[in-house]
């Protein structure tokens, strides 16, 4: 983070564009109309306000591809890139019948054979045919995945970038833990080191949890660590934009750990290692469900990986999506978060969870936070 | 309370014409279901999303999430109305959706969405009426538009929590201190008072004495929200502070103007006192059947000279509860007209945010919160004004 708010990069900004200039040929899209942060980040390079959770669908970049102008949903000129000028921007608006004059005053727009959304609500689903009665409306997404999912090596900087403030906050708040530590308190003290390293937006905010399998805390549930527990940390920090993630798991009290605790640690390793392996380009993602069948341990409800860029990206390999990994193909320049997530009887958990970059040979683990038994206490 | 919001959202449905909803949003799924999880970042929230599943005849809700055993243990929803999750930006997971509720609903049945992503167009138009599916937006806000008094001991415990981590956090605030420090001591302080995710990207903007001096604007007024970054807090910086959390599925605000290590001048004191005299003069109106204009009627009769005594992108006050600015939206663009239209309900939840603005000299914004009564208004906030009103 600097002193000023800046907007991405000019190279970050230009190599992510041809990418999305690449794909909107490539899918015979004329003009995009974006309304998730992420997309919009990607192709203008413009930093605006993080809120958590989901949006709304609202119209708030829009590129044609025609002109190869950027227009941007912008009350201010701070922090937005200096190649969309004032002319580009609009004032965020309450009033669709003024918003929907803005889109149609857009040069270029009103020609556009197909226009691609990211999302859309009822409402707008049911304007734009209005708005725009010569146009196709359709779904950008798999455009927009094509573009996100290869990673430009701009990218990989500001991901490993975001890596370092997740690691760096992780390891300040394993340095913490001990019996009587809340849940919540781990949550709070990884914030504080997030934010002190100039990150003031996390990726999720569960952070950490105790013992048995991962559930969203409550305020029943945020439970405080005994001597014989084991507490998983799912650290994530937004970046530039880019989302970095590091999952571990550390026994409260590192001594004296018993050899049940020991073979779970083991079993996670095995696994983990299994899925870095299926991380190969060509293969399917579904390699990666069956390296938690060749272990024995049954798949989580989570996806146990998912491409990481701004947010999540494609693939998004989960046990419910059976189909879609088995005709999803690993790509060189694909980053994945990978998770390895090994439970016991007694309903202990251990997490493992890395950023891997696929290459053309063997995938490149690009986190390096410690983890029990092998690394030193951080 | 999900008892409550189960009767006020069927009430909804039925003056929407509705069925069935399907829910998408996370603050739609939490009002609906009543679950609660820490919010992640929007680009991780748009993949990994519980959905919810609102059928007008039966008494619980559906719930699809990556956490199956949340909504068995700590919601009471039966057995068969706890799902796996469903992944609906890809063609799967919408097939998915789409089989659930052909299986569910009767043919014909009015369903109404809250969002279509590409994949749920594709494959879940069976699923929805000629003429695409409704609002599920328009169905929950005029829901969540009222707050019952359980909601409202939810509410005021979220922003207990808010100012009670606010309250460190200007205590500590020195010059030489950066923004991200500011953030860094709140954020930690609301998750030990038991807050359950940040909501938004702390603000602790440093106001310009001039509007020249601060970012070009498409409207030539005031720029607000600036992010924070590493800038270093000087002696005498007005600090427009903005920011809220989450807790059990409720979303506070906070508004409040600071001075870097100084105390208000004469003129920085006035502008205080005007801001108070605007705040009095609208809750002066604000009572259940008034409408939106009068509040902006008495706003700007209040406020000296022309200006707009409130952010011209956004608004007099809006509303809070479920989301941390939900409606109504009173004085946007939408202009006279329509706040004429709108008219209060006893149990909204108000957030006042005039704003006093003198160029050459700067301003004084904050944030007042209050529940509308029959009678008037009660706060639901006692958080000092400091170093104000001395």
């Amino acid at each position: 983070m600097a002193t000023e708010v800046l907007p991405d990069e000019l190279a970050l900004r230009t190599a992510r564009r041809q990418r999305a200039f690449a794909a909107m040929d490539e899918h015979g899209i004329d003009a995009l109309v974006l309304g998730r942060e992420a997309n919009a980040r990607y192709v203008a390079g413009a930093q605006r306000l993080w809120t958590a959770g989901t949006r709304p669908f609202g119209p708030g970049c829009v590129v044609v591809r025609s002109t190869g102008r950027i227009h941007l949903v912008s009350t201010w000129d701070e922090g937005i890139p200096e190649d969309i000028p004032h002319e580009q921007l609009f004032g965020i608006t309450w009033n669709p019948g003024r918003l929907f004059a803005w889109l149609q005053s857009i040069e270029g727009l009103a020609e556009a054979r197909r226009i691609g959304t990211d999302s859309l609500t009822p409402g707008f689903a049911r304007a734009f045919p209005r708005l725009f009665p010569h146009a196709e409306l359709v779904d950008a997404e798999p455009a927009l995945e094509d573009a996100r999912r290869i990673k430009a090596s701009e990218e990989l900087v500001a991901i490993k970038s975001a890596l370092r403030v997740a690691e760096s906050a992780l390891a300040h708040t394993v340095a913490t833990l001990r019996p009587g530590v809340s849940e919540r308190t781990l949550a709070g003290v990884f914030m504080e080191a997030m934010a002190r390293l100039g990150v003031t937006t996390p990726a999720t905010q569960q952070v950490a949890w105790i013992s048995s399998v991962p559930r969203p805390p409550s305020r029943q549930d945020w439970r405080v660590a005994s001597a014989d527990d084991l507490v998983s940390f799912d650290a994530g920090v937004v970046a530039g934009g880019y989302v970095g993630e590091v999952g571990r798991t550390w026994p409260v009290r590192r001594q004296a750990v018993d050899a049940g605790t020991e073979g779970l640690f083991q079993r996670a390793d095995e696994l983990w290692a299994r899925l870095v392996d299926a991380c190969r380009p060509g293969a399917a993602c579904e390699g990666l469900l069956d390296a938690y069948r060749a272990v024995g341990q049954e798949l989580p409800s989570f996806p146990v990986a998912s491409g990481l860029g701004l947010g999540f990206d494609a693939p998004v390999v989960a046990a419910s999506l059976p189909r879609t990994a088995a005709t999803t193909v690993l790509e060189p320049g694909m980053v994945l978060a990978v998770t390895a997530f090994v439970t016991d009887q007694r309903h202990r958990a251990v997490l493992r969870k890395d950023a891997v970059l696929v290459t053309d040979g063997a995938a490149e683990v690009l986190t390096t936070a410690p983890r029990w038994p092998d690394d030193h206490v951080p | 309370m999900q008892r409550d919001r189960r009767i006020r959202l069927a009430a909804a449905m039925a003056e929407h014409a509705v069925d069935a909803l399907v829910l998408l949003g996370n603050s739609n799924v939490a009002y609906a279901t009543g679950a609660r999880w820490p919010l992640s970042d929007p680009g991780r929230a748009n993949i990994e999303r519980p959905v919810a599943v609102v059928v007008a005849e039966d008494d619980d809700p559906h719930l699809f999430t990556t956490f199956p055993e949340l909504g068995l243990l700590d919601l009471g929803l039966p057995e068969d109305h706890v799902h796996g999750p469903l992944y609906l930006d890809f063609d799967e997971g919408a097939r998915d959706l789409a089989r659930f509720l052909a299986e569910l609903l009767p043919p014909g049945a009015r369903v109404a969405i809250d969002e279509l992503p590409g994949a749920v167009r594709r494959h879940c138009a069976s699923c929805f009426a000629d003429g695409g599916p409704a609002s599920a937006d328009d169905v929950v806000g005029s829901a969540k538009l009222v707050k019952t008094p359980d909601e409202l001991g939810f509410l005021r415990r979220a922003l207990a929590i808010t100012e009670q981590a606010i309250a460190p956090t200007q205590a500590a605030l020195v010059p030489g201190m950066r923004q991200n420090e500011l953030t860094a001591s709140f954020l930690r302080a609301a998750f030990d008072l038991g807050a359950d995710a940040n909501v938004l990207d702390p603000i602790w903007q440093v106001m310009p004495d001039r509007l020249a001096d601060g970012p070009w604007t498409t409207h030539g007024d005031i720029a607000c929200p600036l992010l924070t970054t590493e800038r270093v807090l000087e002696r005498g910086d007005v600090l427009w502070v903005d920011t809220g959390i989450s807790y059990a599925g409720f979303a506070s605000d906070f508004g409040r103007t600071w001075i870097v290590g100084a105390s208000p001048t004469p003129r920085q004191e006035a502008q205080f006192r005007a801001w108070r005299e605007i705040v009095d003069a609208v809750l002066e109106v604000t009572r259940a059947g008034a409408t939106a204009a009068d509040l902006t009627r008495a706003a700007r009769d209040a406020a000296s000279g022309e200006r707009q005594p409130w952010m011209a992108h956004f608004y007099l006050a809006h509303g809070l509860g479920i989301d941390s600015a939900e409606p109504p939206f009173i004085g946007t663009d939408l202009g006279d007209a329509y706040d004429e239209r709108q008219v209060l309900a006893a149990g909204t939840v108000l957030v006042l945010e005039p704003l006093v603005w003198e160029d050459g000299i700067g301003g004084y914004r904050a944030e007042e919160v209050v529940v509308v009564t029959e009678e008037g208004t009660i706060s639901l906030t006692d958080y000092p004004y400091d170093p104000y009103g001395h």
